[in-house]
């Protein structure tokens, strides 16, 4: 079935209802009241505390944990050890190289080595400070050069390289020589914290002996359910998982919700009453993961004609303690390291790092701003060389519809991006702000930046989700889904392509929260996949549904099912409009007659595949593509970067909801802004010196340009509901490098490195040579 | 991240009361908004087994001009300032140095009083009211005294005051007609930032010549700092922009910066002479449009 033709083909209808049109979302005044709840607000007086007690050493054998002490300590409930893991003590989700408590060897500061479960908070701060841990330090790797020594500390097992990828496309030695122009340079990106609003939190409570429930703030329930199960040895039906709203995660939370959900689920366990864990600010910031950083050499080449030649690129990406999601990003790097270009010769080859920091993990975007940065920083470089405008020369590489990507995939359809990049430079007026503009110490600058996401996880992978959907008695709908709502709306979306293909009022249709008991696994949310694969599960739950409605009208009214038409909350003849029923007395039969008024929605993307040996394949199902343009003012005597205003684009494939798809673009803008100018962790010999909002920088709501309306480019992807494609993380990429391209115009000056800080611009531009 | 340890809380409603409990506790503290207090508590940075809460001492909340002095009761908060009529009309610098603290949370709770009693060298009312040329008065049971604000400052996060004592009006004269004053601040966001540097400057102007100087500036030294020497190169002298420049230059000498995590020594003594620059250049302006 083509999903993007069901109006027509399905619903016989020439507009939408509710699809493409902007909503206000019922959880919107909730939230912005206070009312909303989030999982601390489960956690009655009386419930448990746990803390994690972790490692003091970047890299250490643990000789001895000694608990005695701390069980004395009045108040102190237990402490729990890797010995007390009824099931395994292993969590890694690549690799099997993270113990979920360390009793072995500690591989960074902060490394989980016990959980003190205490009455409250006061006893279990004392019977931390009460459990001796006896550390044999080792020496320790801090940075990639470090780790990659021929005698450099091995972090793990099988040494420093967590995972290695390679693509091989065409011949880049013959790319090269036909260039006209080159350029080659190293970049560096750095790391950065989610710095979610609502830290990492789990209230556990058992359910009898052989069942225990977690509520906590997490991005896949059902990956949850798994990590829990695993660390209990227990079977996944033992372990029943809700998520509550959850206040930012950015995929911070795909990667903590199972490891901090399991904590408070063990401690449950083992305690046989409830128990929570909270993370406190600090304590988010410093241990749990942040954005991979990386360092990308790049060479590129073109010929006289703009076209893009040969592309040749080295990623190596610092995992830090664990590989945890490494090879996958590393991977996405890998795929996408040619940009949104048609390159014929491309060479990249990858590797992920251990060192002895916080790890690495998910974060919007994964690896692509990174990624882009570095390509589309190249992109401009060439065009400098050649004496081309920006975004002609990247007219002369977009790919088009038949075009090949960096990993020979065919694009026979749904590719926007030279729609994007020509709707964005013409809404900015790119053509007549080609000069810098200077006033007095200030100094103006445009940049534009291009940028393509694979939706949904990578190469072979098979890839589905599901959804349900029940009519109950009264005309009312209950839909379920295991997609979250993180802030991002997903699960409003599957709401309105349910009312769409049914005709049902918004406000009818009841979405209830994930909870693994009784809601379909639809895989994570994360690869900005909640409305293609979660959406479109929801739509063949909407359509079966309809289906069964479709017939018990028809039958009513004795008429052919062809000329049924559901609107409004009524099913009735088109032809003749006032021939028809209420969905209440429509409900009420199918109850009557024994139909099923419930469905279960399950979709599955087309088959991918990948030849690990070249890199070749199909990686992604789709792409989302986005370009930006981007206007900044420096200070040249401060070096202050003041992002004016942003001028987005993005093929979307097909709107759901235009308003929401703002909010993502908007919220993609500062932290895509924080990213390139602020946000700067500082790790020293392993600790982190600025885990709080005082030192850890993001943008505040002062810092945030004004935002041109959204060009939104609607090139309908065949395989999902109406066309849609995901929105979430493809709203940060093109930011990342158009910020830095602004810079370049203004000051003349090229970082290469990220965040370009205020004082780091003033030092270049105080010294321009280097 | 620690649990905020025990102490035992106090919430007395007359001035005489609070220095009586601060007289007589043992390891005793005076809590004022709190927002930095409460922080260096929880992470046992000090140490206190009993608070004395000033918020509930309404005698020590007013902004009032009396005569040509503009009284500020210790307790008022940056919120408080910042919606005073007199202040926005008579003090435009010190609302803008208190508009520029935080965000509305921290505005609505920290008082002017405990901006400077805290004594970071980045407080941004301290370089205001140095330029003012404010007298502070300080209570204690056996009475109060006078002090010039200069003298509050003895170090990061050090103040003056003795056991007992505590902080209870800011004070200083309405600045005369042909005068004008500015605050410059630079954080790493525009938005609730921290001063990497901050600077205040005021100037008294007759027929181009600067009759009185004083300038200040923050986050340069281990206490918001005067700069005397400074004031030297302007006072008396037909104001240029040349004479601007050189007065501004002559603080990247004057200033002890030193590097952390938010900004480098050479960075913040670069920032010291632009700020200076930027905030006598308003002074002067705001000067003119002011005429005697």
């Amino acid at each position: 079935m083509e999903y993007d033709k069901i109006l027509k083909d399905l619903l016989r209808r020439d507009d939408y209802l509710v699809v493409g049109r902007s909503v206000v979302r019922a959880d919107a005044l909730d939230k912005v009241l206070g009312r909303a709840k989030f999982t601390s607000d489960y956690v009655p007086k009386g419930t448990a505390v746990v803390k994690v007690l972790r490692s003091t050493q970047p890299h250490a054998l643990i000789k001895r944990v000694d608990t005695e002490d701390a069980l004395k300590v009045h108040g102190v409930l237990t402490v729990l050890t890797a010995a007390d893991i009824p099931g395994h003590n292993q969590i890694g989700y690549a690799l099997p190289d993270q113990p979920f408590l360390n009793d072995k060897k500690a591989h960074y500061i902060g490394d989980p080595i016990a959980l003190v479960c205490a009455e409250d908070e006061y006893a279990a701060v004392e019977g931390m400070d009460a459990v001796e841990v006896e550390y044999d330090p080792l020496p320790a790797a801090f940075t990639l050069d470090a780790a990659l020594e021929e005698d450099a500390a091995q972090i793990h097992e099988d040494g420093n390289i967590a995972a290695t990828t390679r693509i091989r496309k065409g011949d880049t030695e013959k790319g090269f020589s036909a260039a006209e122009v080159e350029a080659e340079e190293t970049y560096k990106t750095p790391h950065q914290e989610h710095m979610y609003l609502e830290p990492e939190a789990a209230y556990a409570v058992p359910d009898g002996a052989s069942k225990v429930i977690v509520i906590g703030t997490m991005q896949s329930p059902f990956l949850v359910r798994e990590k829990v199960a695993h660390i209990l040895g227990w079977s996944l039906n033992q372990v029943r998982i809700i998520q509550a709203l959850t206040g930012g995660a950015f995929g911070g939370k795909d990667d903590m919700g199972p490891l901090v959900c399991a904590k408070a689920a063990l401690a449950a366990v083992k305690l046989g009453r409830p128990a929570a864990l909270v993370f406190d600010r600090d304590e988010s910031a410093a241990y749990t993961p942040k954005r991979f950083p990386a360092r990308i050499s790049y060479r590129s080449g073109a010929d006289s004609s703009g076209k893009i030649t040969a592309v040749d690129v080295g990623i190596t990406v610092d995992c830090g303690a664990y590989a945890n999601r490494a090879p996958f990003w590393l991977w996405r790097m890998t795929a996408h390291a040619a940009g949104p270009y048609a390159v014929d010769n491309v060479s990249v080859d990858g590797r992920a790092v251990y060192t002895n920091k916080v790890f690495g993990g998910s974060f919007r975007g994964f690896g692509d701003p990174a990624i882009h940065f570095a390509a589309e920083s190249q992109v401009d470089r060439l065009a400098e060389e050649l004496g081309m405008d920006p975004v002609e020369f990247r007219l002369r590489n977009v790919l088009k519809p038949g075009s090949r990507t960096t990993c020979d995939q065919i694009l026979d359809h749904s590719v926007g991006i030279e729609d994007c990049l020509r709707g964005a430079a013409e809404a900015s007026g790119w053509e007549g702000r080609r000069e810098p503009r200077r006033r007095g110490n200030t100094v103006r600058g445009i940049g534009v930046g291009c940028a393509y996401h694979g939706i949904s996880t990578s190469r072979g992978t098979p890839d589905w989700s599901a959804a349900s959907l029940i009519l109950n008695k009264d005309g009312s709908f209950t839909y379920r889904t295991g997609i979250c709502e993180l802030g991002q709306g997903s699960p409003v979306g599957h709401a309105k392509i349910v009312a769409e293909i049914l005709g049902a009022p918004l406000d009818t249709i009841r979405i209830e929260v994930p909870d693994t008991d009784s809601t379909p696994n639809a895989k994570p949310t994360h690869g900005s996949r909640g409305i293609m694969l979660g959406g479109t599960a929801a739509a063949d739950a909407a359509l079966k549904l309809r289906q069964r409605m479709v017939s018990v009208a028809a039958d009513m009214i004795s008429c052919s099912e062809d000329d049924i038409d559901l609107r409004e909350g009524r099913a009735f003849d088109r032809r003749n409009p006032s021939e028809g029923m209420s969905f209440k007395e429509l409900a009420e039969e199918l109850y009557v007659r024994g139909v099923s008024p419930g469905a279960y929605g399950f979709y599955a993307s087309p088959k991918r595949f990948f030849d690990p040996e070249t890199g070749l394949g199909v990686s992604y199902s789709a792409y989302t593509f986005a370009a930006s343009v981007v206007e900044v003012e420096v200070d040249t005597e401060t070096g202050q970067v003041n992002v004016m205003k942003v001028w987005p684009a993005m093929d979307v494939g097909k709107a759901i909801d235009p308003l929401m798809i703002q909010g993502q673009i908007h919220g993609a803008i500062a932290q895509g802004m924080g990213f390139t100018l602020m946000e700067r962790l500082v790790v020293e010999e392993g600790k982190v010196l600025n885990p709080n909002f005082k030192d850890y920088i993001i943008p505040s709501a002062l810092d945030t340009p004004e935002v041109a309306e959204t060009i939104i480019v609607e090139k309908p992807y065949r395989h999902s509901a109406f066309g849609a494609k995901g929105v979430g993380e493809p709203a940060i990429i093109s930011i990342v490098p158009a910020i830095a391209n602004a810079i370049h115009h203004a000051t003349g000056l090229r970082f290469n490195t990220l965040p370009i800080t205020a004082e780091r611009l003033h030092r270049a531009l105080r010294r321009p040579n280097t | 991240m620690r649990t905020l340890p025990n102490y035992s809380l106090h919430r007395p409603t007359t001035l005489k009361e609070a220095l009586e409990l601060l007289r007589t506790l043992d390891m005793v503290k005076p809590i004022a908004g709190g927002t930095d207090l409460i922080i260096l508590l929880r992470d046992g940075v000090i140490g206190a087994k009993h608070l004395v809460d000033l918020g509930r001492i309404e005698e020590l909340r007013y902004i009032r001009e009396e005569g040509d002095a503009i009284r500020i009761g210790a307790m008022t908060t940056h919120t408080q300032l910042l919606r005073s009529e007199l202040i926005t009309e008579k003090v435009p610098v010190l609302r803008k140095a208190a508009a520029s603290i935080g965000c509305v949370q921290i505005r609505n709770q920290g008082t002017l009083g405990g901006n400077l009693c805290n004594a970071s060298p980045a407080a941004d009312t301290a370089p205001a009211l140095l330029v003012l040329d404010s007298n502070l008065t300080i209570a204690s049971a056996e009475g109060s005294r006078s002090i010039p604000i200069g003298d509050l400052f003895t170090g990061p996060k050090m103040n003056s005051l003795r056991q007992g004592e505590l902080l209870t009006e800011i004070r200083f004269q309405v600045s005369p007609a042909g005068s004008g004053a500015s605050f410059q601040k630079l954080g790493r966001r525009r938005g609730l930032g921290l001063s990497v540097v901050n600077a205040a400057a005021y100037l008294e102007v007759d027929g181009g010549v600067c009759q009185e100087a004083r300038v200040a500036l923050g986050a340069v030294a281990a206490t918001p700092l005067q700069m005397h020497a400074v004031e030297e190169i302007l006072k008396g002298k037909q104001l240029s922009q040349k004479l601007i420049e050189d007065a501004a230059y002559a603080c990247r000498g004057q200033v002890r910066p030193i590097d952390d995590i938010r900004a480098s020594a050479e960075y913040r003594r670069e920032m010291a002479r632009v700020l200076m620059r930027r905030a006598l250049t308003d002074a002067w302006e705001r000067a003119r449009r002011s005429p005697r």
